[in-house]
């Protein structure tokens, strides 16, 4: 285990990124009792932070097959995607482009175990998720997934440090928080101060600026050590410069750890930025590079 | 850990949370308080109707002509033999007109004149076993023992005086409004009141109900006809009889009509004016425990008195048999079953206030998940399962639940404990008298404190108050969690 104290200031990490996917997480990197059994690490209640370690079976982290996805508006019946196939390897970085209306946010929710598809499988990690129970399902999106949002989507009766804590908090039950708190704490209060918001630690969502928002978002979706993070225009809700900033955090810590990226954009340089581009259009996924 | 968390801050953030605690505190406190006092009442009108029953009253069909014997002292020594009874006594009762002062002539136009009838007052006359001159010795020995610090009370007063509130009537206080003449020795009342002379006549003494005592203008001392009917022993005609008698004293029961209708004297005094026919009507028995033993003894005395032929048996007549052995509580049957009716209805119309306060919290709850549809959303993603959700919820409800029973019962107890000071403290803030007491026969607010109750009020406040928050809480783990994500 590696000392909490050890989260550095982004970019500051000697790991570079790692463009052979291997995997940066060791056995028993979450904290999460998920009782799935994956082909990736799970979960007991430790100290979610590893060090970059052993490379990962074969396969891929995530494996999408022929996803479709309707909805019914009274009498008629929407198709929004239209058979989607998509593997992300380890610690790839994918951009994911497209119209708006186009069905990737749509995509985003299936791939991220919170909206079931109408046909099709999701499998993260060799487990077909959609087999899953409801609990097994959410143990998942605790520690396998992080989610950073357009609208940031950070509980507004929360401090910064306490919406960074929430994953451990869901993931840990109480008599186990108790005894880990004042590690998590430090982890979590280091990790906002790598992302420049160290004094903003006890503040509210709002009495936070958009940019500041978005990196707590950051930091509580990387604070269980997920193999995947999804991210839905993370940037789309704020200006030039604040969107650079907040992207370069994400891009540093993409390579300091080694997840798996999959973020929708509509900006072409960030999505150059990537180690794949697809695109959607009408339901469908294009690849564009 | 999250729902627990999650819940708190919830729970602390949202004002409205604390109106449906204020609502909670407010019903389980009023519950307790109202059912205190309410229970309390009830103790006491019991007592009230109660009044000076006794525990077993024997009434023989005397005067049915079954050949019963006319002493009271067979049937008295089969009754005291029982082990379950503590007291017995005989009692012999008529009915009477009284004339207060005036001459006789005047009074006797009275009862001619119908208008003038108010000057004439129906009264049951009660003839007890206090025993005057020749139990006078035995008082003395008392008045000695007790000197001596010992308490002791001759075996015949006290039968009379366990088994009635006699001794307490005559002991009370008089009512301020009225002119009581308590007597000097309650132990032995048929006696001239202090400084009474006698004037030539051998009168009996007699104790007259204090407001009787009141309206005939009557004074101690002072003297009183009694007017009655009876059969003539020989004839069988019905003729009127009349005697003067001296005033004793008063008594207060506390009761109005008993205090209006109702005079005292000396059982044999009594047996004397009404021709000397029959020495007794009824036997008053106390028992030790009448909570345990009453049924078994009145269903007992049935049996033994009447194969003694002491009172109409079981096999003669059994409807007649069984109805000369009544328990207090067959008297008072149906004022009985109508305050038990009453503390059951009471107990359900207050349910309903727990039930409105409960639906408050239901009311709340649903806003907040309505509210909190986003936040419901974030914790989906964030990893919260259902089931997670629900228990969040639910937990909600907990605090809500538990810091409402819990301020409400505090409160509660606090209220029914203080119910004086706090009526005192608002009578005299809000300038009118609350509790008017002289609308009631207690000085003080009766409030009797039932853990049960308590106990059983407080669970089901916080029973309902869950169920409710069930509800709301089951919503909220079933919400879909992409329409709260997908827009801001
Ligand atoms: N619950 C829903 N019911 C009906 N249509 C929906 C629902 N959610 C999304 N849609 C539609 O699905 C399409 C794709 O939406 P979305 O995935 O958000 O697109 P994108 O993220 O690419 O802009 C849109 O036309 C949208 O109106
Ligand atoms: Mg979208």
């Amino acid at each position: 285990m590696q000392d909490p104290t050890a989260h550095g200031a982004a970019g500051s990490d000697p790991t570079g990124p790692d463009p052979t996917g291997s995997d940066p997480y060791g056995q028993g990197a979450f904290g999460s009792t998920a009782p799935v059994s994956a082909g990736f690490a799970l979960p007991l209640e430790t100290d979610p932070r590893s060090k970059p370690a052993k490379p990962r079976g074969a396969g891929p982290l995530l494996s999408a097959r022929g996803i479709q996805k309707s909805y019914a508006i009274g009498e008629r019946k929407i198709e929004i995607l239209h058979g989607v196939d998509l593997d992300l390897a380890h610690g790839e970085s994918v951009a994911l482009v497209g119209a708006s209306g186009a069905g990737k946010s749509t995509l985003l929710h299936v791939l991220g175990l919170l909206d079931r598809p109408s046909a099709g499988t999701v499998e993260l990690g060799g487990v077909d998720t959609w087999k899953l129970s409801p609990t097994q399902r959410s143990a998942l999106r605790n520690g396998q997934i992080g989610f950073v949002f357009q609208f940031y989507h950070l509980l507004p009766e929360l401090t910064a440090i306490e919406n960074v804590l929430l994953p451990a908090m869901i993931s840990n039950s109480t008599a186990g928080f108790r005894r880990r708190r004042a590690g998590l704490r430090q982890r979590a209060t280091e990790m906002l101060e790598a992302f420049g918001l160290g004094q903003r630690l006890k503040h509210r969502p709002g009495q936070l600026s958009g940019g500041e928002r978005q990196r707590v978002a950051i930091a509580r979706a990387l604070f269980n050590d997920p193999p995947l993070i999804i991210a839905d225009e993370p940037t789309g809700n704020l200006d030039t410069q604040t969107g650079e900033d907040v992207l370069e955090l994400l891009f540093a810590e993409h390579r300091r750890l080694g997840f798996s990226l999959l973020m929708v954009t509509h900006d072409e340089r960030v999505a150059s930025r990537c180690s794949r581009a697809l695109e959607m259009v009408d339901g469908r996924l294009l690849t564009r590079r | 850990m999250y729902r627990w968390f999650l819940s708190w801050r919830y729970l602390v953030t949202r004002r409205t949370n604390f109106i449906g605690i204020t609502g909670i505190t407010v019903a389980v406190g009023a519950l307790i308080m109202i059912l205190s006092i309410m229970t309390g009442f009830l103790v006491e009108a019991r007592a009230m109707l109660r009044g000076g029953l006794s525990d077993v009253i024997v009434t023989p069909a005397l005067f049915a002509g079954q050949g019963v014997p006319r002493t009271p002292h067979p049937a008295l020594e089969v009754i005291r033999s029982d082990d379950r009874v503590k007291a017995a006594t005989a009692r012999l009762t008529w009915w009477g007109l009284l004339a207060g002062a005036g001459s006789s002539a005047a009074r006797s136009a009275a009862i001619l004149n119908d208008s003038q009838a108010d000057g004439l007052n129906a009264v049951q006359l009660i003839g007890v076993d206090i025993g005057t001159r020749e139990r006078a010795s035995q008082f003395g020995v008392r008045n000695f023992l007790t000197l001596m610090g010992f308490d002791w009370t001759p075996p015949r007063l006290q039968g009379e005086f366990e088994t009635t509130e006699l001794l307490a009537d005559l002991q009370r206080e008089p009512h301020p409004w009225r002119r009581g003449a308590p007597v000097a020795n309650p132990y032995l009342p048929f006696q001239a009141p202090p400084g009474f002379m006698r004037a030539g006549r051998q009168l009996g003494f007699v104790i007259v109900g204090e407001q009787l005592f009141t309206t005939l203008g009557l004074k101690q001392g002072g003297e009183l006809k009694v007017l009655t009917v009876v059969p003539d022993p020989v004839s069988g005609e019905l003729v009127t009889n009349d005697r003067d008698y001296i005033v004793a004293g008063t008594f207060r029961s506390g009761e109005n009509d008993v205090d209006i209708g109702r005079i005292y004297m000396d059982r044999l005094e009594l047996w004397d004016l009404l021709g000397r026919q029959h020495t007794y009507s009824e036997i008053l028995i106390r028992l030790n425990d009448f909570d345990r033993d009453g049924s078994a003894v009145q269903h007992d005395l049935v049996r033994e008195l009447g194969e003694r032929g002491l009172i109409v048996p079981v096999d003669h007549d059994p409807h007649t048999a069984a109805s000369q052995v009544r328990t207090w509580e067959d008297f008072r049957q149906v004022m009985l079953s109508a305050i038990e009716n009453e503390r059951v209805l009471l107990g359900i119309m207050l349910s309903l206030i727990l039930v409105v306060a409960s639906f408050t919290i239901f009311a709340i709850l649903t806003m907040m998940v309505t509210e909190k549809r986003r936040d419901i959303g974030i914790l989906t993603a964030v990893g919260a399962s259902p089931r997670g959700l629900l228990f969040t919820f639910l937990t909600i409800g907990f605090w809500n639940a538990l810091l409402g029973t819990g301020f409400g019962a505090l409160f509660g107890i606090l209220g029914a404990t203080y119910i004086n000071e706090i009526e005192s403290e608002l009578s005299s803030l809000l300038g009118i008298e609350i509790f008017n007491r002289n609308v009631y026969i207690f000085d003080t607010i009766p409030a009797v404190l039932d853990p049960v109750a308590i106990i059983a009020i407080v669970a089901g406040a916080f029973s309902v108050t869950l169920l409710f928050a069930a509800i709301p809480a089951w919503r909220a783990a079933r919400l879909d969690p992409i329409v709260a994500l997908r827009y801001e």
